[in-house]
């Protein structure tokens, strides 16, 4: 019964998978290895497969994805970078530390920030950060400086990764704090008694032990920042792609990944190339997720050789 | 065989006479008088009277000292008013029914028992004329080890579950060549070297239970403490196991002084040089080995070494 549905459950998401690839085919075959590359702005290009002429031999496919690839790039790996730091010290923090007056309080809280929709952050993002960042962190000069170039209104890659690591940093935690409590006692004893500090034998024993469901809380974290949509499409901004050589500006540059780009062009799916080049984006975040799965897979071996499942 | 079939060990202490009680007769002679010999049954490698004649006139060095040590638990008195000198070059042996507290003092010598928050505790316990309580507790802990009654080996290599301790010692990271001749003396001291020498970087835990304590016993000896507790560290093995345990003990105590918390009689009568017994808490009765098993002072040691409870 239950391997029936676990059947009829990978049958279902092959058939997902199948269908985003078939959909998505035109464009890639019609870019090549191009669609990763940069090119022409995003947003140009996108216009123009939208606007494609009816008869299907004169379909518009010409995307350069990379300046969306790269937003996705910086939006998670600012997010889960600050993320992971800060949920493994809370966490930390949580466990080993807190008065029980504080856990009481501190730990309902965090299960319930995890489960708030994203869109309600991203309404705090636009109604609070952005125009925090966009009128008090930028100044009018460096604005008209690069008006022509890009427009720093306050969308921007710094509160798209603040608020996404908001958003992501509750679940590492729940996690976390699941794992470091299920290091068994008589570990952290077996260190203390041998003389070796509190904070150390939480880090070389308790986190190491609990590395493992680390690893898989960064993974779902990572997925959950890789296909944020909604929220990255009301803060992040237009098609960019942020330049670290700009300095301060590259963060309050701003940028648009992956599955916020999804949502924009959302109404447009039924111009066939539009809507085979929104399967493409799909495809490629399907098979990032693959891939984050097999590499947080993978980073779990080498530990299970010890004893830590 | 009867668990409680005294080893036929030492020549010293004599048969303890059976307590007029009217309980049926499961009292079992005591360690008895008798001819040096291994003819108790066990696997060969439990030292036998040999030992025991040296015991005679052993007088160690002091090292710890209880002064009236009591423990609570909230408002649970666990350890009453214990006072007990801890002497390098013999081991002491802390016997009691269990809940009497053992555990709970032995914690204590290390401070580990401020691991529990809700125990609180009493008196002053001094480590060559040093209140512990000033010192340093990491300091503290690497004098006086511990070994735990279930053995718990790190999830790491052999080599690493060793080294751990003296990794954390130094400031600077020593490499692993540097550390490998602490590691694998430590691993000699305790009896484990021969059978893991090819296989350093294997899982401690893929070890059999009794090796994985004396890798436990190696661990704590690798960072040279002076002082080695033992909780009941036989309590979970095969007895040929405990015998290379209560051997390898035997032949520590020169070097470190130990503290054994066991339930094993025998055990204590093999390998103690003084006995504690513990009562409800109370340090009921300390003596040495034979004159706790040969001729205790109270009614209840006399009781409890003849096997009548506990
Ligand atoms: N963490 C604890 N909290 C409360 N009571 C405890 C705790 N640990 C032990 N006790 C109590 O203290 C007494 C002594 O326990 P323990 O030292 O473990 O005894 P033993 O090791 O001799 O069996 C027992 O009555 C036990 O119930
Ligand atoms: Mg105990």
């Amino acid at each position: 019964m239950l391997g029936a549905l676990a059947c009829l459950v990978l049958l279902l998401i092959g058939t997902m998978v199948a269908m985003v690839l078939y959909t998505a085919w035109p464009s890639f075959r019609s870019n090549g290895l191009a669609w990763f590359g940069a090119g022409a702005p995003n947003q140009g290009q996108l216009d123009d497969i939208f606007n494609s002429p009816a008869n299907p031999a004169a379909y518009q496919y010409e995307l350069r994805a990379w300046p969306m690839i790269w937003g996705t790039l910086l939006t998670t790996a600012g997010a889960v970078a600050a993320a992971l730091t800060i949920s493994l010290l809370s966490a930390i923090f949580i466990v080993e530390f807190a008065p029980p007056r504080i856990k009481r309080v501190i730990e309902p809280v965090v299960r319930l920030l995890a489960a708030v929709p994203s869109v309600v952050y991203g309404l705090v993002g636009v109604l609070v950060l952005v125009p925090f960042v966009g009128n008090l962190l930028v100044s009018e000069r460096r604005k008209a400086e690069v008006q022509y170039v890009v427009q720093l209104t306050g969308d921007s890659l710094l509160v798209a990764v603040l608020i996404l690591t908001f958003m992501i940093t509750p679940i590492m935690v729940a996690i976390m704090v699941d794992a470091l409590r299920a290091v068994p006692r008589s570990w952290m004893e077996g260190s203390a008694a041998l003389g070796v500090n509190r904070w150390r034998t939480i880090w070389k024993i308790g986190v190491r032990a609990a590395r493992p469901a680390i690893v898989a809380g960064v993974v779902l974290a990572t997925a959950r920042a890789i296909g944020e949509a909604i929220m990255l499409a009301m803060v992040s901004g237009s098609w960019f792609a942020p330049n670290p050589l700009d300095g301060f500006t590259f963060l309050v540059e701003p940028t648009r990944p992956l599955a916020a780009s999804i949502v924009f062009y959302l109404e447009g799916r039924t111009v066939p190339p539009l809507g085979q080049t929104l399967a493409a984006i799909a495809a490629v975040l399907l098979i990032s997720s693959l891939f984050l799965s097999l590499a947080g897979w993978a980073a779990k071996q080498p530990l299970k050789r010890y004893g830590i499942v | 065989m009867d668990p409680l079939t005294p080893p036929h060990a030492a020549p010293l202490p004599p048969p303890i006479r059976r307590i007029a009680v009217d309980r049926s007769p499961t009292t079992v002679a005591a360690p008895a008088a008798a001819t040096n010999g291994h003819g108790h049954g066990q696997p060969s490698g439990i030292v036998g009277g040999g030992r025991h004649a040296q015991r005679a006139g052993r007088a160690g060095v002091e090292r710890m000292r209880l002064e009236d040590l009591s423990i609570s638990y909230g408002r649970k008195l666990a350890v009453n008013r214990v006072s007990l000198p801890v002497r390098q070059g013999e081991v002491l042996a802390l016997i009691g029914p269990s809940g009497c507290g053992k555990t709970t003092l032995l914690r204590s010598l290390n401070r580990l028992i401020e691991l529990t928050p809700t125990a609180s505790r009493e008196g002053r316990i001094m480590l060559d004329d040093q209140d512990v309580d000033r010192m340093e507790v990491t300091h503290l802990r690497r004098r006086v080890t511990m070994v735990f009654q279930q053995p718990n080996p790190f999830p790491m290599s052999i080599f690493d579950n060793i080294a751990y301790g003296l990794r954390e010692q130094g400031s600077s990271r020593p490499r692993r060549e540097e550390l490998e001749p602490q590691v694998i003396d430590a691993l000699e001291r305790a009896g484990l070297y021969g059978e893991v020498s090819e296989n350093l970087d294997h899982p401690a835990l893929r070890l059999s239970g009794g090796q994985q304590q004396r890798l436990c016993i190696a661990r704590a000896l690798a960072v040279r403490p002076e002082v080695l507790l033992l909780d009941e560290p036989a309590s979970a093995l095969d007895p040929r196991s405990t015998a290379r345990i209560e051997d390898l003990l035997v032949k520590l105590r020169d070097e470190v002084a130990i503290v054994i918390v066991t339930h094993n009689l025998q055990q204590a009568f093999r390998i103690a040089d003084h006995v504690a017994f513990m009562y409800l808490g109370e340090l009921e009765e300390y003596a040495p080995t034979d004159q706790m098993f040969g001729a205790p002072r109270t009614q209840r040691s006399r009781d409890y070494v003849s096997g009548a409870f506990g």
